[in-house]
């Protein structure tokens, strides 16, 4: 290769000389990229999708069964549980998008750019102190006997409002969702922010000349021009809540019983806990249907509000 | 820039100004209260913890830091190795990648990308099952391999996109008069490229490093022994074998957001420009 370098007489056209030398390097430079992905994300989805249809434990010959899994999933209620609870989380948070697109609007607003820049580095620590640090903070708040939540009860000497929290089946579900608390997700406001900012300053100026009030301004001009970032952060936080349970995990491991189970960790339990991969392999596929179709059809349906608007 | 737009309008503390502030104080210390209490729990022993929760009072018990410290410091470096591991293969082949699709001509080209771009729409999840039992035909099991391969694997299509967005957009002039220098290819990335990309790769560095300083399931799955687990699973292993233990659990906790902390604080101001930068691109 080095040698080339050196540029020969052109004896051939240049044009081509230079196709050929591009197409070699071109092939070499995304072979990588390209091998990596092949074979460590293709290979094992496509894997899986064949997978679904064996019954295999991980150990002896895997046997055809057809579409057995599938039907055993239908008719599975720990299944149907699950998807009861990831429901509940998924509206959730969808819901709990708007006090994030409200606190970046309100930052956006705020004139002093000094006390806005530390606000945005102070947005910035929650970001980059590890996930499982957070969820295990909150694991030790909800813990019954030496947790936040009980000894602030304590302290207010209303002991008979204690709870078990995380132990309680009913609680267990809004405890999980209670984890967003105060449900800003700090990346999402600096995109939607970052947003803002790259728009024009005499869109601002003509909206000031206009009159217009605060939330006619909210309504009208700062929400229409972060539509873009809310589609992907939409589409990330509709995956996350139907494909995501590293919080399950770690928090309840799907308890008490199946009360915070989701379709995700039943998954996680049926391949590595009951030695189902096969079972597991056809969970997998029916969530990644599911949150494909639902993520299309939430970007069509925004699409449509936004063209009708 | 923030200089002349003060000068030009001066921040009047009408009450409006004054509860936007209010607000998002707020929300910031809503956010930073589970860190706040961590540092507080950090230097309580479990008498303390107990009997003097809400209160801040001597003595402190600093040792909380020693114990933990010799608990998951073995982790941290495991976690480190993975994360530097992952992020050099998998900035390096997105570079490259990168590069040759915004400015390289060459045969099925559209097709190759389209290899990753419809990757990048797929979810995930079902990759789980299939990629524990890969990394167990290719004997890489218990080892960090699995996390450094299948990050390259998995998180570059995003990447590779904004390189090869970001790529193009560079004048087509700048390549050609290097070419006409009789400059490599190879030479043409290492001297050119490379310095045109700096920012973005600085940006996709950040992510792929905290991205494999956060994941949980997936080594967890794969790495069985115990002195070879990353932070994230050491940590959730010691909380359940230490319960109770909260003084010198929030102490591990603290070692543990430590080093992305201070990583943060370094290269704060790119960091923060990032992020905004990466918004005006969607």
């Amino acid at each position: 290769m080095a040698h080339q370098s050196v540029p020969p007489i052109r004896q051939t056209p240049r044009t081509k000389n230079k196709w050929q030398r591009q197409m070699w390097v071109g092939w070499l430079f995304v072979a990588p990229a390209i091998g990596l992905n092949l074979l460590f994300d293709w290979y094992p989805m496509m894997d899986g999708i064949y997978r679904s249809f064996y019954r295999w434990d991980g150990y002896s010959t895997a046997v055809y069964v057809g579409f057995e899994n599938f039907r055993k999933i239908f008719n599975d209620t720990i299944f149907w549980t699950a998807v009861t609870n990831m429901l509940f989380f998924l509206v959730m948070s969808i819901i709990l998008m708007i006090p994030t697109i409200i606190t970046s609007v309100i930052l956006f607003r705020i004139r002093h750019m000094r006390a806005q820049y530390i606000y945005r580095v102070l947005f910035c620590i929650p970001m980059v102190v590890p996930w499982m640090v957070i969820i295990l903070m909150w694991q030790f708040m909800y813990n019954p006997q030496y947790g936040l939540f009980n000894r602030f009860i304590e302290l207010i000497g209303m002991p008979d409002m204690q709870q078990t929290w995380l132990g309680d089946s009913e609680l267990v579900k809004w405890c999980v969702i209670f984890m967003g608390f105060p449900f800003v997700t700090t990346n999402a406001a600096l995109i939607y922010l970052g947003g803002l900012k790259s728009v024009s300053e005499s869109v601002w100026e003509a909206g000031a000349l206009d009159g217009v009030g605060p939330l006619q301004k909210f309504f009208y001009l700062e929400l229409p021009l972060i539509t873009g970032q809310f589609s992907l952060n939409l589409i990330g936080t509709i995956t996350a809540a139907i494909t995501g349970y590293t919080t399950q995990l770690v928090l309840t491991k799907g308890g008490p019983g199946f009360a915070s189970m989701v379709p995700g960790l039943y998954m996680y339990f049926s391949a590595f806990k009951s030695q189902k991969y096969g079972y597991a392999s056809a969970l997998g596929m029916v969530m990644f249907v599911l949150s494909l179709v639902i993520t299309l059809l939430s970007l069509k349906f925004f699409q449509k509000e936004e063209s009708e608007s | 820039m923030s200089i002349n737009f003060s000068k030009i309008v001066r921040p009047s503390y009408t009450i409006a100004e004054f509860a936007k502030h209010v607000v998002i104080v707020l929300v910031c210390v809503a956010l930073l209260f589970p860190l706040f209490l961590m540092i507080v729990m950090s230097v309580k022993d479990k008498e303390q913890v107990v009997f003097s929760f809400f209160t801040i009072q001597p003595p402190f018990h600093f040792e909380n830091y020693l114990v933990a410290f010799s608990y998951i410091s073995p982790f941290i470096m495991n976690s480190v190795w993975m994360a530097i591991g992952s992020t050099v293969l998998t900035v390096g082949v997105t570079a490259l990648a990168g590069y040759a699709f915004g400015k390289l001509e060459f045969p099925f080209k559209n097709v190759l990308f389209w290899i990753l771009f419809a990757k990048m729409m797929l979810p995930g999840i079902m990759n789980l099952i299939p990629s524990f039992t890969l990394a167990w035909k290719l004997g890489i099991l218990d080892t960090s391999l699995p996390v450094i391969l299948f990050c390259a694997g998995t998180s570059q299509p995003f990447w590779v996109f904004v390189m090869r967005t970001f790529v193009a957009q560079q004048p087509q002039e700048l390549f050609e008069s290097m070419r006409i220098d009789g400059a490599n290819e190879l030479q043409i990335f290492r001297y050119l490229a490379i310095p045109l990309l700096r920012p973005m790769l600085a940006l996709m560095s950040i992510n792929v490093f905290v991205s494999v300083w956060n994941d949980y399931i997936w080594p967890l799955v794969t790495i069985q022994s115990f002195d070879k687990r990353p932070l994230t699973v050491g940590l959730a292993y010691l909380t359940s074998a230490h319960p109770g233990d909260y003084g010198m659990l929030t102490a591990g906790y603290v070692i543990a957001a430590l080093p992305l902390l201070v990583l943060f604080f370094i290269s704060m101001k790119q960091f923060i420009e990032g992020l905004t930068a990466g918004a005006i691109k969607l």
